[in-house]
């Protein structure tokens, strides 16, 4: 009798466990399944956000058209009018302070710098004023990072190329105002084409022309090396030489930090 | 066999609490570096830096935003979040806190990503924040995945349904 209520109670644990298991492992898998489904939720939201990151910088990136374009070239051709231009060098030969900036077209710290940053402000008051000069020397970082680093002489001998026609610095805002995802390979000849039409004053056969001098590549290859050779190693990287010495900015500065580093070397 | 099983409860309900407070302290942290960020980017000051301008690159980049919000911001947002979802019942704060530390965590990787390959800067507040997302992701899918024993009357009869519930609820009210 003992025997069997014995074996009654250990059939009805048996039961127990089997049941306690199962209802387990059912809630397991259900936990599980939700697991995986929040998992690729996330994976979603983030590149939905990662694509908007992306974009957010290049307001989608590429050549402007329309009224967007034209206001771009406006802002340029308001910033840059009656500065005077030589190949890469913006202002006065002769002013005491030269900033060398040393950037590459596909970088969006460079464009930071360039469009939201210090470096209008510096245009606008000490380059107009003859007090800072400003060499733009091609250094590759986003480019040489990116899917085609065979851009990078392309696009810096294109900016060149204007500069033949003292418009280097119109070419180069309005890459960097339009400039696109790092991440893509954009930098096409109807790109350059595109933004060499936005140019005000741009002779463009005389800058297609221009374009096949291999001397310009060559100039782009030496920037580089000599770039390299000073240490420089990320854009932008800003050079201040002047009276009382150097000192230097490696970052998209505002327009304070750029003061503050004309004045030491003033 | 009950006393396993209330044994087994018991630890289930004390790693949970631990789970959840190791959860609250990072997030804590989190707060404090999203809210310095935040202070700092609508103040304009100037980011305390232990590497030479890294901080103020990364954070005057156009990755420092997200359709105009700082990042900074957004991460605040889900520390708290993930705090808040430690306050809320049963398998939907699991869940609610599970999704924004993995929300997180990868959006995190993907702006470490572009401090090293893009901006060539760091921050140690953001790469701070990665660590402790990281952290956060493991220890809330760790909670997530962990399933809380099968309830069972102490006389060692399956449990009615609606008993069942009336356990869980009590569980859930404990811990």
């Amino acid at each position: 009798m003992a025997s069997r209520t014995k074996q009654k109670e250990e059939a009805r644990a048996r039961r127990l466990a089997e049941e306690r298991a199962r209802a387990e492992r059912a809630r397991r898998d259900r936990r599980i399944r939700s697991t995986i489904g929040i998992v690729l939720a996330a994976v979603i939201i983030v590149a939905v956000g990662i694509i908007i990151n992306s974009g957010g910088g290049g307001g989608g990136g590429g050549l402007q058209t329309g009224t967007k374009a034209t206001a771009t070239q406006a802002g340029v051709n308001s910033l840059l009018a009656g500065i005077p231009q030589s190949g890469n060098t913006l202002g006065n030969r002769k002013a005491p302070v030269t900033m060398t900036y040393y950037g590459d077209l596909k970088c969006p710290i460079c464009k930071d710098f360039t469009v939201n940053g210090g470096f209008s402000q510096l245009v606008r008051n000490d380059v107009r004023s003859g007090k800072v000069k400003v060499v733009y020397d091609a250094f590759c970082t986003a480019t040489c990072n990116g899917p085609d680093r065979s851009e990078f002489p392309l696009q810096q001998a294109a900016a060149l190329a204007a500069g033949k026609q003292n418009k280097f610095w119109q070419f180069t805002e309005l890459f960097y105002h339009e400039q696109g995802d790092e991440a893509d390979a954009y930098v096409t000849e109807s790109y350059l084409d595109g933004l060499a039409r936005q140019v005000s004053g741009l002779n463009f056969a005389a800058w297609k022309t221009a374009r096949n001098d291999p001397s310009l590549t060559t100039e782009v290859t030496s920037q580089q090396n000599a770039a390299g050779q000073i240490g420089v190693d990320a854009t932008p990287t800003l050079i201040f030489k002047g009276p009382k010495g150097q000192t230097a900015i490696q970052s998209a500065a505002t327009y304070a930090q750029v003061e503050q580093a004309v004045k030491q070397v003033s | 066999m009950t006393t396993a099983i209330a044994n087994t409860s018991a630890r289930y309900s004390t790693v949970d609490r631990r789970l959840k407070l190791a959860i609250g302290v990072l997030c804590l942290v989190g707060v404090g570096i999203g809210a310095y960020l935040t202070y700092v980017h609508y103040e304009g000051l100037k980011v305390l830096c232990l590497s030479s301008g890294g901080c103020e690159t990364v954070q005057s980049s156009v990755y420092s935003k997200l359709a105009g919000i700082p990042v900074a911001t957004l991460g605040l947002a889900g520390y708290i979040g993930i705090m808040i979802s430690l306050a809320i019942r049963g398998e939907a704060g699991r869940a609610i806190g599970f999704a924004l530390a993995i929300v997180g965590f990868l959006f995190s990787m993907y702006l470490t990503y572009r401090e090293a390959f893009t901006i060539h800067a760091y921050c140690q507040w953001c790469l701070g924040s990665a660590f402790l997302m990281t952290l956060l992701a493991i220890l809330t899918t760790i909670r997530m995945l962990r399933v809380e024993p099968e309830p069972v009357a102490r006389t060692g009869k399956l449990v009615p349904r609606a008993e069942r519930r009336r356990i869980e609820r009590r569980q859930a009210a404990r811990r």
